[in-house]
């Protein structure tokens, strides 16, 4: 197969070169509609390699609206080829009628819209095809095409949101697939597509008992997605589905699990070369380390996740990671530093344009800077004692306009807190 | 066929003597010396006698007499008038040629045929030239009959020939028969891929030239879905036997409708198919019938569909037995379906059999 792409490519040089005086356009006229077919061929092999088949020189020959119409019945689509045929046939009257000549090409001859139709139609052709195998499916076939309409109902019934439904005809259909290595009709083995769609089934069915914090139950299904996506040998899939059940045992309170868990997500995102999912993967293990009071390791945690953002030009992850950061040393009570933080978390969502998240690092660096403003007041505000009072009044007598920061959203937030 | 007591024609021994010097005559069929000689033209020559039969039997027993006016060299024939005449002649021989051979193979004989095709692609070269694109319904015939008796080679070749004279034309009927032609040699010789192109460029043409709709293009799915079915896709033969089937169904139904009315009003009754093209038909659906009938899913709706489609082509046909017979099948499936628009005019096909009998 490789042999045959690559002498196809040779072809350019293959054709001899007609020495052109006059006709320069007509020749690159001809050449573009030779590329133009060229990603129209059909995908299949073809049977010779050392000369154009029959089929790939009738694709120069012929006209545009031939190679569609017989490409479409080729494939089995005759119901698409007659929709398409009479709708040319009819462009074709309405412009007989037409007294006047119009600029515009007629329909046959614009590649782009033919090519348009004929994808969407063929498509629609096969959903109507596999709808139809769907009174094949339910009366308890066994054939590849019954068992490939149990894949395809199980995806629908999972995008609908049937769950029940999918992990029937998904079970039904590994049931069926097991041990025949049957593929489908784009290639892919069956088992491994009914394997996949089952393990969406489980973590979707996971929601429910989440959401009604059961979490013991949800465990258990989400284990079960996860080894089913283990044996899809879909590292995607499997890396969705262990990164929910870390989270699932982060809101359980099982830190060290879920710990364990996000590093192993991060080993598949590291396989997989998926920044988005290391930079995810990092936000919630700080968030476990957070929880688990070991600021320092949080800090480092955080630390990473802005340099795998910065990096890799995830602007939100990035704005994300500063604000983290910015909230960390601000439990810490480093108010100077937080601010820093939320300072560069503002500057981010600026670049990123989210108003929402703009507005809230805004306010943070507010706050935080009046933080450190009054820091060394702050007991005496707590205190409460009319000895701290006085000192208090004190200060705000004697402050003068110019020790409030620059930054005038810092000093309403500070005005806000008096 | 031996045992009938038909007269083959009569050939003597070719006198040499009789004959200008220097001709060497050859066997019309074969192109080898010849020996014999046809006593009622005595311009047509043969090898042995089992040649002249087999022409006589293909198409000399028609054209025997116009074949004394193009080959025998009179004075008139070597004037301008003569020419013109000759070349009329030659245009009526091709055509009876063609529709002999046509009707032949139909019928399934085509041994028998290969004479008529044979002399009919001479001929062409003859008025035609040798290029041109007159000769490929000639090719095409004599490829046809040679695919029947399974010379795929040489109908192979034949076909490449009719395809390089095609080229240059835009006919669109030329290039529907040619692709026609070549499906079937591909689908005889196990191509499926390669058949499935040339029966999909086939109804690309014929519904060019014919309309969607015609019966001409609806042949062209039968020989597409008779692919697939080799191939084991069975969804999609489904679907294009059940287009075939409507329209047909729709086709005969009309023909129908305009027979019965000619039998209410004294008009001339017409013939609306000869026999060969019944027969096509006439396998044609049976070909469908029991497809549906062995089918896992068994479409009474379809089986219905089909069973009354043969049962008016027999009933046009006049054979009351036959059409009696597919009627009950298709009443029968379309009863299991509760009010199936169908059921009444089957049951009226069916009243107007037991009236005719």
């Amino acid at each position: 197969m490789k042999s045959v792409v690559k002498q196809r490519q040779h072809f350019g040089s293959f054709l001899p070169e007609i020495p052109s005086r006059n006709d320069e356009g007509k020749k690159s006229t001809q050449h573009s509609r030779r590329k133009q077919q060229k990603e129209f061929l059909p995908p299949g092999p073809h049977q010779s390699a050392e000369a154009l088949s029959k089929a790939e020189i009738s694709l120069f020959r012929n006209s545009l609206k031939q190679n569609i119409c017989v490409e479409l019945l080729q494939q089995g689509f005759h119901r698409s080829f007659s929709e398409l045929f009479l709708l040319l046939r009819s462009d074709q009257q309405r412009r007989a009628e037409e007294e006047f000549e119009s600029d515009e090409l007629p329909l046959e001859q614009q590649w782009d819209k033919m090519e348009t139709l004929r994808r969407h139609l063929s498509r629609a052709e096969q959903a109507e095809n596999t709808c139809s195998w769907t009174v094949t499916g339910s009366r308890g076939g066994r054939s590849r095409p019954a068992t490939e309409a149990r894949a395809c109902l199980a995806e629908v019934y999972l995008q609908l949101g049937d769950l029940q439904a999918a992990r029937q005809q998904a079970d039904q259909c590994l049931q069926q697939a097991e041990g025949e290595g049957w593929v489908d009709s784009s290639g892919q083995p069956l088992r491994l597509r009914a394997l996949r769609a089952l393990s969406s089934v489980y973590s979707r069915l996971a929601d429910a008992p989440l959401e009604a914090e059961d979490h013991s139950e949800a465990l258990r299904l989400l284990h079960r997605g996860h080894s089913i996506a283990a044996e899809a040998e879909d590292k995607k899939l499997e890396f969705d589905t262990l990164f929910r059940l870390g989270l699932t045992y982060q809101s359980a309170g099982d830190h060290d699990t879920a710990k364990q868990l996000f590093n192993t997500c991060m080993q598949i995102c590291g396989s997989l070369h998926d920044a988005e999912g290391l930079g995810k993967s990092y936000k919630a293990l700080s968030k476990s380390i957070e929880s688990e009071g070991n600021t320092q390791e949080t800090l480092e945690c955080l630390e990473k996740l802005v340099d795998i953002s910065r990096d890799n030009g995830l602007k939100r992850n990035l704005a994300d990671a500063f604000i983290c950061l910015g909230n960390t040393y601000f439990t810490m009570r480093e108010y100077s530093r937080a601010s820093e933080f939320f300072l560069q978390g503002y500057e981010v969502s600026c670049e990123l344009g989210d108003v929402a998240l703009l507005q809230k690092a805004q306010v943070l660096v507010g706050t935080s800077r009046a933080r450190s403003l009054f820091g060394k007041f702050s007991a005496d505000v707590e205190s409460c004692s009319p000895a701290a009072l006085k000192r208090l009044i004190l200060w705000k007598d004697t402050r003068g306009r110019q020790e409030v920061g620059s930054d005038s959203t810092g000093s309403d937030a500070a005005a806000a807190w008096f | 066929m031996e045992a009938s007591p038909r007269v083959l024609g009569k050939a003597s021994k070719i006198i040499s003597l009789a004959l200008p010097k220097g001709t060497e005559k050859l066997c019309e069929l074969c192109q080898k010396t010849a020996h014999l000689q046809c006593t009622k033209c005595r311009v047509t020559f043969y090898c042995d006698a089992e040649h002249q039969q087999a022409d006589w039997v293909g198409i000399h027993e028609r054209i025997c007499q116009m074949l004394v006016t193009i080959r025998s060299p009179t004075v008139l024939s070597l004037q301008q008038a003569g020419c013109i005449q000759s070349q009329l002649v030659k245009a009526e021989l091709i055509e009876m040629c063609r529709l002999v051979a046509q009707s032949k193979l139909s019928e399934g004989k085509h041994q028998e045929a290969l004479p008529a095709a044979q002399f009919c692609l001479r001929c062409s070269k003859d008025v035609h030239g040798p290029r041109s694109v007159q000769m490929v319904p000639a090719y095409l015939l004599l490829a046809e009959a040679n695919m029947g008796m399974g010379n795929l080679a040489w109908a192979a070749e034949l076909l490449s020939q009719a395809e390089w004279a095609a080229l240059k034309s835009s006919d669109h009927m030329v290039h529907q028969r040619l692709h026609r032609c070549l499906g079937r040699l591909h689908t005889t010789t196990g191509n499926l891929e390669a058949a499935l192109f040339n029966f999909a460029n086939d109804i690309y043409f014929a519904s060019e030239e014919y309309g969607l709709d015609s019966t001409v293009t609806r042949g062209g799915y039968f020989l597409m879905a008779n692919v697939y079915a080799k191939l084991g896709r069975l969804p999609i033969v489904r679907s294009f036997y059940s287009e075939v089937a409507q329209t047909w169904h729709c086709h005969l139904t009309k023909l129908l409708n305009t027979h019965v009315q000619n039998v209410q009003s004294p008009y001339t009754e017409m013939e609306p198919y000869d026999e060969a093209q019944r027969v096509e038909v006439d396998e044609m659906l049976r070909t469908m019938l029991e497809f549906e009938q062995n089918d896992s899913r068994k479409d009474s709706a379809q089986i219905a569909l089909v069973a009354h489609c043969l049962a008016i082509l027999w009933f046009l046909a006049g054979d009351s037995l036959k059409a009696l017979g597919f009627g009950n099948t298709a009443l029968q499936a379309s009863q299991l379906i509760p009010n199936h628009d169908l059921t009444e005019p089957i049951q009226g096909l069916l009243q107007l059999l037991h009236t005719a009998r």
